[in-house]
């Protein structure tokens, strides 16, 4: 049994949240609708006369493209190899920060400036100022220590390791602000306890610190894959995809398909894979955030 | 087993230009239990931290026994230590934390496993052992913090207010434990409080700290009979001591115009500080004449505000006074009870 | 305890090697603005040359202007910042303090939304703003902006509403506020900060957009972040003025990065600080 005021309340908040509601909803269910229905049609702009439901046509073609299977390992090679190189580098440094006595703050501020750029930005930055061959500043320093120039963004060999460096300078320094936050955080009586009861800097690091900067980890891991997950602006301005397909994450292909190549069809099946992954990476990730 | 007799010798701690502790000496013995008691600021949490090993002296040495510990790592130096905090570990349940301090020297798990069992027992929380800190009440929290540091069987326990953060109630309970359970362990434990009260029922004996320096040590009947000095004395007691300017000559105390008697026979004369505490104050027929400001009523009790001369004097009476708010009385006191202070250095004169 | 000069001097080290890393990319960029297409392309890069603003006056007002191109990022970005918040911060005091029926799933969904990746849904925006003709509008911009920074905004409002005291709109309630008045005069202005941040983070994140500005604008709306590929051909690269270019389009989101620096951390957690278990 409600109370009448309780029902004013409930009417105040349905209309304060109403609105935002309703544009989400029309603005990223109802699209999202639309993605899976154009995703079973024929949708190809270069030959718009056919045209018309596909049922499973686009994914079952999705099987046999070695381009796609080759951009879905290159998704699962670029998210692992950045989100694990963002936290080592991430962890180490704002451990090592903590033990300098001063200048912590300058390097916290110089931090956010790779986390504001955008992305875009980012990957004209280094695809000329850093990594352009005989002009960047990268291959620079190669020549000068005798390692010889090399064609960071062109070579085939060389360039899906280069995008993952660009993506890692650019996120480490969240990783590292939040871990340092969190770090900062911990109350140091309880360090205090630990080493009058004779656990070793290693054995608080392992018994303590680790446990206790858990949360703080896994959330930085989970915003890390996402945006992993949905890294386009950085690759595209670097190396569009190639050479080839080089660098070619689904995110990608999924874009090329749709708007080089004009095949949104294809394209929308491709778009439903990478939601299907990023629901089921998020998914274990909150699992793994709820787990003890 | 080793005794546990604890010596510190000359021990000085910078921070900058702030000097925190001026050359502390004390000596404890073995099973003693013993208050470092003094003011907040006064240096007994850190004369506490330099015996733990948590912070570094910046001149003298700490002997445990007959061992320099100095500068040994503080999980090197066999002691076990309550935070004033808990510093309890909150990801793990109690049975963890208490074995944590066993499980860092790799003993085997059924002897950490019988250790928490019977330290658990100690403190009657063996129904609690698989809570979580954040799942348990502050009384709770505190005997989990006391059995993990009983759990080691440590030389010296180091306890940093470990009551006050429990309501007055528990206190006064845990009070009383703390001082069986220090008893049949028969382990030298050292206690910092700012409660004299606290201090002066559970210790054996203790050191008064005012301004980074030990001014008083003894147990508590005699540092509250025979108070060191004018501050020690207005410290230990409550209500505080009444320390009334007077002065003094061959065996005779003027306060203004009227006279108090005492038992003091020192020779000379000067400025004193007179100091009576309120349960030494008598109301009667004779001495000085004073105005009664206001009464409160302890139910066995009474204290008076007493004016005289601008000063207010406290005096803790029996019901049985009849006098009302307002009325004029005269007061006095024993002469064996009255204190004498140096006006100037405020150090004790009488005996 | 007391650490070697030496360790003390590696790890200022290290640190000195990440500060280099973080800020040289800018820095050269900044420094490359300042040359002429020719010491851009010697060999070695060289530090001594005769700095010119020829490449700002070029980007700014000549041939290659970027103009017109800012003054979109500033509509679209002031607009989607402006609408954003207009229905975030309503519902963000909903979902924090309100009895709103299904908050939970309410509060849920907003985070879903925030996860879905935006290649996922170009296509259908795409093929939606065509179909109404929108495409290259303001209007059309806008409405897409609102699908990432709505969910973002709404989020960390939240945390900022859960942070103030509950005894706030009681008091104001008693005094006979009523809900609406309460929540204008008593929890609004408690909350200014958070919107300040939320206000910058909404701007930033419009202003960086690139992937919607490219695909859904044209000739009347085309971001800065787009007419950055104006300096990038296949047979050539404008160095200095692609560098002017990036300095004059980043430089207001550093300075407002470093602006709300303290804030950022929660600024850039908040979701998944709130998304798993709430309190």
């Amino acid at each position: 049994m409600q109370t009448p005021v309780a029902a004013r309340e409930r009417r105040f908040a349905i209309y304060l949240f109403l609105p935002a509601f309703l544009v989400l909803l029309v603005t990223t269910t109802v699209p999202l609708i639309y993605l899976a229905w154009t995703s079973v049609n024929r949708v190809d702009l270069t030959s718009p006369w056919i045209k018309g439901f596909a049922g499973a046509d686009n994914y079952s073609k999705m099987l046999g493209d070695p381009r796609f299977w080759n951009s879905l390992e290159l998704t699962v090679i670029y998210t692992g190899t950045t989100v694990v190189l963002q936290m080592l580098i991430g962890l180490g440094l704002a451990l090592l920060v903590l033990q300098i006595p001063r200048g912590q703050g300058i390097l916290r501020v110089a931090a956010i400036i790779p986390i504001v750029l955008a992305p875009v930005v980012v990957g004209l930055f280094w695809r000329t100022l850093v990594l352009a061959p005989d002009f960047g500043v990268l291959d620079f320093v190669m020549r000068a220590l005798g390692f010889g120039s090399h064609d960071w963004l062109g070579d085939p060999n060389l360039a899906l390791a280069s995008v993952i460096v660009i993506h890692t300078w650019q996120w480490t320094p969240f990783a590292f602000l939040v871990i340092l936050a969190s770090l900062s955080s911990l109350p140091p009586d309880i360090f205090e306890a630990a080493r009058i009861d004779r656990a070793s800097s290693v054995q608080r690091f392992w018994y303590i610190t680790l446990p206790l900067i858990r949360p703080a980890l896994v959330i930085v891991v989970i915003m890390r894959m996402m945006v992993a997950l949905s890294a386009f602006a950085a690759i595209f301005a670097a190396t569009g995809g190639g050479p080839g397909s080089a660098t070619e994450i689904l995110n990608l292909y999924t874009y090329r398909t749709s708007f080089t190549e004009l095949n949104f069809g294809y394209g929308a099946a491709l778009a439903m894979v990478l939601l299907a992954v990023t629901l089921l990476v998020s998914y274990s990730m909150f699992r793994l955030r709820t787990a003890r | 087993m080793s005794n546990g007799r604890v010596s510190l010798k000359k021990i000085v701690k910078r921070h900058g230009a702030f000097t925190a502790l001026h050359g502390i000496d004390l000596d404890i013995e073995p099973g003693e239990f013993f208050a470092l008691l003094g003011p907040s600021g006064s240096g007994k949490t850190t004369t506490l931290r330099i015996v733990a090993g948590l912070e570094e002296a910046s001149e003298g040495r700490v002997f445990l026994d007959s061992t320099d510990i100095t500068n040994t790592e503080p999980g090197d130096r066999d002691v076990a230590m309550v935070f004033q905090s808990y510093a309890l570990y909150p990801h793990m349940n109690v049975r963890q934390n208490i074995a944590f301090p066993m499980r860092m020297v790799g003993m085997p798990k059924g002897e950490i496993d019988a250790a928490v069992q019977d330290a658990a027992k100690k403190v009657h929380i063996e129904h609690l052992l698989d809570r979580k800190p954040g799942q348990l009440s502050g009384g709770q929290q505190q005997r989990c913090a006391l059995a993990r540091a009983i759990v080691r069987k440590p030389r010296l326990f180091l306890l940093d207010e470990p009551l006050s953060n429990l309501d007055a109630k528990l206190r006064l309970e845990t009070r009383g434990e703390l001082k069986k359970l220090q008893r049949s362990l028969g382990v030298t434990t050292i206690y910092v409080t700012h409660d004299q009260e606290e201090a002066m029922t559970i210790a054996d004996r203790m050191a008064v700290f005012m301004d980074g320096q030990i001014v008083q040590v003894g147990s508590p009947k005699f540092v509250f009979d025979n108070p060191a000095t004018a501050d020690v004395a207005n410290f230990i007691g409550s209500p505080p001591m009444n320390l009334i300017p007077a002065s003094y000559a061959d065996g005779r105390i003027r306060i203004g115009a009227h006279e108090l008697q005492t038992s003091c026979r020192v020779g000379g004369e000067r400025n004193v500080i007179a100091g009576i505490r309120p349960s030494s104050v008598r109301i009667g027929p004779s001495g000085i004449p004073a105005r009664i400001d206001l009464i409160e009523n302890l139910g066995d009790a009474l204290l008076l505000d007493l004016s005289l001369d601008q000063m207010t004097i406290r005096a803790r009476t029996g019901t049985e006074v009849t006098s009302r708010e307002g009325e004029s009385v005269f007061f006095s006191a024993d002469p064996t009870a009255v204190h004498l202070f140096d006006a100037v250095t405020r150090v004790r004169i009488n005996d | 305890m007391k650490r070697s000069g030496i360790a003390t001097a590696s790890l200022l080290g290290v640190a000195g090697v990440f500060l280099t890393l973080w800020t040289f990319p800018v820095l050269w960029a900044l420094l490359t603005s300042f040359k002429s297409e020719r010491d851009v392309l010697a060999y070695p890069p060289t530090l001594i040359f005769t700095p010119t603003l020829g490449n700002y006056r070029d980007v700014l007002f000549g041939a290659t202007t970027i103009l017109p191109n800012l003054i979109s990022s500033f509509v679209v970005a002031t607009f989607t910042t402006v609408l954003t918040m207009l229905l975030a911060i309503p519902a963000a005091y909903a979902l924090a303090r309100l009895n709103l029926p299904g908050k939970r799933a309410g509060g849920f969904y907003i985070l879903a939304t925030q996860m879905l990746p935006p290649v996922g849904l170009i296509i259908p925006y795409f093929l939606f703003l065509q179909k109404i003709g929108w495409l290259d509008s303001y209007k059309g911009m806008t409405l897409i902006y609102l699908t990432f920074s709505l969910p973002f905004a709404i989020w960390l409002l939240v945390s900022y509403f859960e942070d103030i005291p509950r005894e706030m709109e009681e008091a104001a309630l008693i005094d006979r506020a009523g809900r609406m008045r309460a929540f204008l005069y008593v929890v609004l202005p408690q909350v200014r900060g958070g919107i300040a941040v939320t206000v910058i983070f909404v701007f930033l994140n419009a202003w960086n957009e690139f992937l919607f500005a490219v695909v859904l604008g044209g000739n009347n709306v085309r971001q800065v972040t787009v007419a950055m590929f104006n300096f990038i051909s296949v047979e050539q690269t404008l160095w200095a003025k692609l560098a002017a270019a990036a300095i004059v389009t980043m430089a207001p989101v550093i300075l407002l990065g470093l602006f709300a620096q303290r804030h950022i951390v929660k600024g850039l957690t908040v979701g998944a600080v709130k998304g798993g278990g709430r309190r």
